[in-house]
């Protein structure tokens, strides 16, 4: 479903790249996370699925297509096949919950009935019957972000990506997620989802693909996320009971994305 | 379903930006009005041109009691210097560039004059003798009046040879200047018209991008996307030009067609419906300077 054949990256010429010769296949219907420190390449590597980058050398490869050659018009329908997940939900404030999922079917032009027999079906998918027409603001983090997978999934994507999309929120209610990510990859749609979150990669023991500056270190199936790699950042608050020594020297990427830290504590 | 989708859209981005839809509305207005003023002034001329040209002639005025020019040096002209200018009028040399004409004694002259000026006590002091006679000639071609003041101007009897194309030539130089500085002052607006619309398009594309931004994620094409952010700034323009329209009109209905052309009943003023033709250019333009610096403002402020 996704394929990746010594994919490179360079953002700016004077850094080491974010992909370093990155080969990688995941599946059709598997269910893969994306594991690494902040500025190991995780969001870059989502990013060239999305084609919102285009990579410096290498082939990407998503349903069989290499993305290089989809022209620029026929984005949005790559687009389509992949569903899209964030930390911080990105709903639409003024839209309540079915508005919210329905607008992703609005603008790719699907008709009224379609819209009003799918939404409240996918609604009840994530877990939401009976609150269509709650506001955003009304709603819990774990809520706002079944809202977020509702939309994501609700054009019935190939493929998810979901870019720690439990950061924000507690263990109990990340656990929540998962369960409704479990799902949607038993429906037959291949996840890939990036975390910092060692406990929910522990519990779930599926695919882990560990990246460090760029490089594929680690791609095991029914793994841990082992803690060798000292992680800081939201995964750290909530295990920091074992007390694990924060290293620096192994995390040069770290600081370099401060905004992400620092929305996690 | 799209269609209704990107209509509510446009309907939200326009109340959300109202002061600066208001601002791109009045300015495209004003700078619009410039340019529908400078096309209703060429209108104008050619109105003027069309109307006058078939009536002006070439006047050769006949030497009077004073008069100082080089061929009265025998006074006023005589029956024999008249004789022979009508001779030379029928010769073929000049006939060919002539349609007909007439001779204006001093007596029809004066007559003319009265009728001219029956309003004015000028008419009181002048006498027939006061006034040349005159061949008034038509011209079949009146570029060609060159030939005729060549011609006549050195014959006997002669005082002075006028083109009263000349005249109005004077006017219309004047009329074109003012549609000059119209043109000139609807450039400047206009690009303030411009600047003003890419600003207000980037702060629409700035106040949506959550909604852009998903609508990317989920595959919406680009018109779907851009059309509502083109659409508010040409229905703007587009009610700026139907303001503009509306005032080039009421100018010629109520100022040309009430006022002026009762101040001057000879003047042929155009018509309220003459100035409908600048109507769908007014729109037209005002509609393809929107969309351009829309387009142009999203394809740098709007990744798609």
């Amino acid at each position: 479903m996704i394929r990746f054949e010594n994919v490179t990256k360079v953002y700016d010429q004077t850094t080491r790249p974010a992909l370093d010769s990155v080969n990688l296949e995941i599946d059709r219907g598997e269910f893969a996370f994306l594991v690494g420190a902040s500025g190991s390449g995780k969001s870059t590597f989502l990013r060239l699925v999305l084609k919102e980058d285009r990579a410096t050398s290498g082939a990407v490869y998503v349903a069989g297509q290499n993305v290089a050659n989809i022209s620029s018009w026929r984005v949005p329908r790559l687009r389509r096949g992949i569903g899209v997940v964030f930390q911080d939900f990105r709903l639409l404030p003024q839209k309540n919950v079915f508005a919210n999922v329905a607008f992703a079917m609005q603008v790719i032009g699907k008709s009224r009935s379609i819209i009003r027999d799918t939404v409240p079906e996918v609604l009840k998918t994530v877990g939401l019957e009976g609150k269509e027409h709650r506001m955003p603001h009304e709603l819990s983090g774990g809520e706002q972000q079944r809202v977020a997978i509702a939309r994501a999934v609700v054009n019935r994507p190939g493929i998810l990506l979901a870019d720690e999309p439990t950061g924000n929120l507690d263990p109990t209610t990340s656990m929540g997620i998962m369960g409704v990510l479990d799902k949607i990859n038993q429906n037959g749609t291949t996840v890939v989802m990036a975390t910092h979150d060692d406990d929910i990669v522990n519990e779930m023991r599926k695919r882990v693909v560990e990246l460090r500056n760029g490089v594929v270190i680690r791609d095991e199936a029914r793994a841990l996320y082992t803690s060798m790699i000292p992680v800081v950042g939201q995964s750290r608050r909530l295990k920091d009971a074992s007390g694990r020594p924060d290293n620096p020297e192994e995390d040069p990427g770290d600081g370099s994305f401060p905004s992400q830290t620092g929305e996690a504590l | 379903m799209r269609l209704a989708f990107i209509l509510s859209e446009i309907g939200s981005g326009l109340r959300r930006n109202l002061s600066m839809v208001v601002s791109v509305i009045l300015v495209t207005f004003v700078s619009l009005t410039f340019v529908g003023a400078a096309g209703m002034l060429q209108l104008q001329i050619n109105q003027m041109k069309g109307y006058w040209y078939d009536k002006v002639q070439v006047a050769i005025f006949l030497c009077g009691e004073g008069s100082t020019a080089a061929g009265c040096a025998t006074g006023s002209a005589t029956p024999e210097q008249q004789e022979n200018l009508r001779t030379l009028l029928e010769s073929p040399a000049v006939a060919q560039y002539i349609n007909d004409f007439q001779f204006e004694s001093k007596d029809d002259a004066y007559k003319h004059f009265k009728e001219q000026f029956s309003n004015s006590p000028i008419v009181d002091s002048v006498t027939p003798d006061q006034l040349p006679a005159s061949f008034r000639i038509n011209m079949k071609d009146p570029e060609k009046y060159q030939i005729i003041s060549e011609t006549f101007s050195s014959q006997p009897g002669v005082e002075t040879v006028i083109d009263q194309r000349q005249v109005l030539e004077r006017l219309f130089s004047v009329m074109n200047a003012a549609s000059l500085v119209a043109v000139i002052i609807a450039g400047v607006m206009i690009v303030c018209a411009i600047l003003l619309i890419a600003t207000t398009i980037r702060l629409s594309a700035f106040s949506r991008r959550r909604e852009t931004g998903i609508m990317r994620l989920v595959g919406a094409s680009k018109i779907v996307i851009q059309l509502p952010f083109v659409l508010e700034g040409v229905i703007a323009a587009v009610i700026g030009a139907a303001l503009a329209s509306g005032t080039l009109w009421a100018v010629a209905h109520f100022f040309l067609g009430e006022y002026m052309s009762k101040q001057y009943p000879d003047t042929p003023f155009i018509s309220p419906a003459q100035t409908l033709i600048l109507i769908p250019a007014l729109i037209g333009l005002g509609a393809t300077l929107a969309g351009i610096s829309s387009l142009l403002t999203l394809r740098r402020y709007l990744r798609v």
